[in-house]
């Protein structure tokens, strides 16, 4: 009798821890961490003693998770933006930064567009940082007519799902994947490639839009899907070591794609890697490790400040505020915040409506740092710019721009 | 066909990580086996022991990337393993001090149990991506994984290898298994873990100081999951959330074995491992069948036998 009953007993158990762990398991990805706090930047609080009233931009992004540094690099991007308009003081108000964590995940993203929608102060959204939760969010910043200028949100679709507030001030995946499918068919005269993607919103868009201009090329292309979160690579590296592909390319973000790049040394893979901006971070480098991450090549639609003399006086701005060089959309992100001030600016007045500035971004041209800003009639910047970034002895160095080096060879 | 191309490499790849699954699900049932709790948080030891490990090997090697050779290799691995063992049983002892040991005195039911072990979960990791960051760490290479012989069946891109890190991985695991059999078979603290699992009651009657054996308990559960820790940091990454897919799959494992036994949670790891890597040479893009295929064969296992395959024979042998 008691054997049974201790039997039963345990079924029951297991039943019950399964549905705990499944529990267990999202409260993991969307409870950790995921508290948003209003953070006024460091600068307006020494600006806030002058009478003005304070209204907010937001930033929306991963700010805490695996995949933060894209978030906190943008997040800092936009509080310099602040601080030096605040420290100008030409507007009829102050300005605040008010941050949202979504983690970068597609859950956590109508969640924290909310939070930025129901403070009344928040005038425009740098963000979201992230596709997945873009297209969580993007139809509730259109309702609420608060318009949100995304530095890095890729994926194609965005644009064309109707979201009337949402911009974005980097060329889109399809543009992307059409540039990295053209560099590795014609630069790297790759006559078969590996496509692996994440299997999110974004790696999802880009592996698409990779595959599709591949095939316009007469390259031979083999796919494979790897979810965010995988144990062993080394199934996958292995296929794709022995498929003998000239070149890989994973369409996914950092976290992943170094423990995949470890697997793909070990698997002794030695066609040319390449992945995305989501992975184009030093963390990629911290988590692959030098060795494994050597000579990976990276296509973004980003710029970076690196040594260039032009942007000298934003990146020592940026390294005195945020105490950290900056990084993959540090830029965009500052450019994206700039755009909403320079409107702000053009409205001058002390109360702005959404509305308002909805109508003026739509119209904006801004001369950023990084480029000209100016949106197509869906949204999406018309510039079109891809870059091209290898890790050369551990440093992610710009190769150039992928029409140049095209054409070059 | 790929499968068959490639069945020693998939063997092994398998055989690798599902080792790596044992060790952690040997924590998760021996703890079953005294307390019939699950320990959620060991997820959470098995997570420091990689941190452990990977402090150590930063502290010796450093994060220069040059990789160490000759006896220095073999000297910071076996410290760094030695160095995550140590830390995860100090996390499982204390964890049994302050989470499991208060519910005990007070006989508290087992749902009670199950709620704190999430509650120290969340704690363990939280605390951890607070002292060490969020992002994943840097894990320095102690030694040169070269090719160490070659399989059978080759692709287009030369002859397939098992690598030093694969055999490290495989020996280590199966050395600690064994170990581990020895203890609880033929020591007196084993026969007092098998005593207590048996029926707590009675082997305190018999003298057996049942406090004691629990901590004992956590500790070897700790050091083979710290082990296993810094032996997954070596092929994957290291964060403060790296615990929790480990910890669930090791889970799985260990009801796949049976829940409670010993030599099931190794059974069930392997196995686990093994269907995890073949269902990815088998079905084209197999990568994201994997879970739905070992989560069929965990259920069909429990349709047939609901005890696991080795049944739940907690005191036992095996």
């Amino acid at each position: 009798m008691r054997t049974i009953n201790r039997v039963r007993a345990g079924a029951v158990i297991a039943a019950g821890v399964f549905a705990l762990s499944a529990c267990a398991g999202s409260s993991t990805k969307s409870g950790g961490g995921s508290t948003s706090s209003s953070t006024g930047s460091g600068s307006s609080t020494s600006a806030a003693n002058n009478g003005k009233p304070t209204l907010e931009i937001g930033v929306q992004g991963p700010l805490s998770g695996a995949n933060q540094a894209l978030g906190l690099n943008i997040d800092w991007g936009v509080k310099l933006a602040v601080q030096q308009e605040n420290a100008k003081g030409d507007l009829p108000f102050n300005l605040a930064v008010k941050e949202a964590d979504d983690q970068g995940l597609q859950n956590n993203g109508a969640d924290e567009a909310n939070l930025l929608i129901q403070d009344q102060k928040v005038m425009g959204v740098v963000g979201p940082a992230f596709s997945g939760p873009t297209a969580a969010a993007g139809a509730l910043y259109s309702t609420a007519n608060l318009v949100a200028i995304s530095p890095s949100a890729t994926a194609p679709k965005l644009t064309a799902s109707g979201f009337k507030t949402f911009y974005r001030v980097v060329a889109n995946d399809n543009i992307q994947g059409k540039a990295a499918a053209d560099y590795m068919a014609k630069a790297l005269k790759a006559s078969n490639v590996f496509v692996v993607d994440d299997k999110s919103q974004y790696g999802q868009g880009l592996s698409t839009a990779i595959v599709a201009e591949l095939k316009a090329d007469g390259v031979t292309v083999e796919t494979d899907s790897a979810q965010a979160g995988t144990q062993d690579y080394s199934q996958l590296a292995s296929k794709v070591a022995s498929s003998g592909a000239k070149a890989m390319y994973y369409a996914g973000y950092y976290a992943d794609g170094g423990v995949f790049a470890k697997a793909l040394k070990s698997a002794g893979y030695n066609g040319t890697m390449m992945s995305g901006d989501g992975s184009k971070d030093p963390n990629f480098i911290t988590t692959a490790g030098k060795d494994a991450a050597e000579g990976w090549q990276f296509t973004c639609a980003c710029l970076d400040a690196g040594t260039n003399p032009k942007y000298a006086a934003f990146v020592s701005a940026y390294k005195q505020l945020a105490n950290a060089e900056p990084g993959t959309y540090s830029i965009e992100g500052y450019d994206a915040a700039n755009t909403i001030i320079s409107v702000l600016k053009g409205l001058n007045t002390a109360t702005p409506t959404r509305q308002a500035v909805a109508d003026a971004v739509g119209k904006v041209d801004y001369q950023g740092l990084s480029k000209e800003v100016k949106f197509t009639s869906t949204g999406d910047i018309s510039t079109t710019a891809v870059y091209v970034y290898q890790i050369k002895s551990g440093v992610i160095t710009l190769l150039g721009d992928v029409n140049t080096l095209v054409g070059g060879s | 066909m790929y499968f068959t191309q490639h069945f020693w490499e998939l063997l092994f790849q398998g055989i690798r990580l599902g080792s790596l699954y044992a060790l952690i699900a040997i924590g998760y049932t021996m703890v079953y086996g005294v307390l019939q709790l699950i320990n959620f948080a060991h997820s959470e030891v098995f997570m420091s022991g990689a941190l452990g490990g990977v402090f150590m090997l930063t502290a010796l090697a450093g994060t220069n990337g040059n990789i160490p050779s000759g006896f220095s290799a073999f000297e910071y691995t076996a410290l760094a393993l030695i160095a995550g063992a140590v830390v995860s049983a100090a996390v499982a002892f204390s964890l049994e001090r302050v989470a499991y040991r208060p519910l005990r005195k007070r006989h508290a039911p087992k749902l009670v149990y199950l709620i704190t072990a999430i509650g120290a979960s969340i704690f363990l990791y939280n605390l951890a991506g607070k002292l060490f960051g969020r992002n994943n760490l840097q894990v320095p290479e102690s030694f040169h994984s070269g090719p160490v012989f070659v399989l059978p069946g080759s692709g287009p891109s030369g002859p397939r290898t098992v690598k030093t890190l694969d055999v490290l991985i495989i020996a280590t695991a199966f050395v600690m298994m064994i170990v581990l059999d020895l203890v609880i078979n033929r020591t007196k603290l084993g026969s007092g873990i098998r005593a207590v699992a048996q029926d707590a009651e009675t082997a305190q009657l018999m003298g057996v100081d049942v406090g004691k054996v629990i901590s004992r308990t956590f500790i070897i559960g700790g050091l083979l999951a710290g082990v296993g820790g810094v032996l997954y940091a070596m092929f994957h990454a290291v964060s403060y959330t790296m615990g929790f897919i480990p910890g669930i799959k090791a889970f799985t494992a260990a009801v796949l074995g049976g829940i409670g036994n010993v030599r099931g949670a190794m059974l069930g790891g392997l196995l686990l491992g093994i269907v995890e890597s073949f269902s990815q040479g088998i079905i084209p893009n197999g990568l994201e069948w994997v879970d739905v295929v070992s989560f069929v064969v965990l259920v069909v296992v429990l349709l047939i036998r609901p005890t696991g395959i080795l049944g739940e024979r907690t005191g036992r042998a095996a």
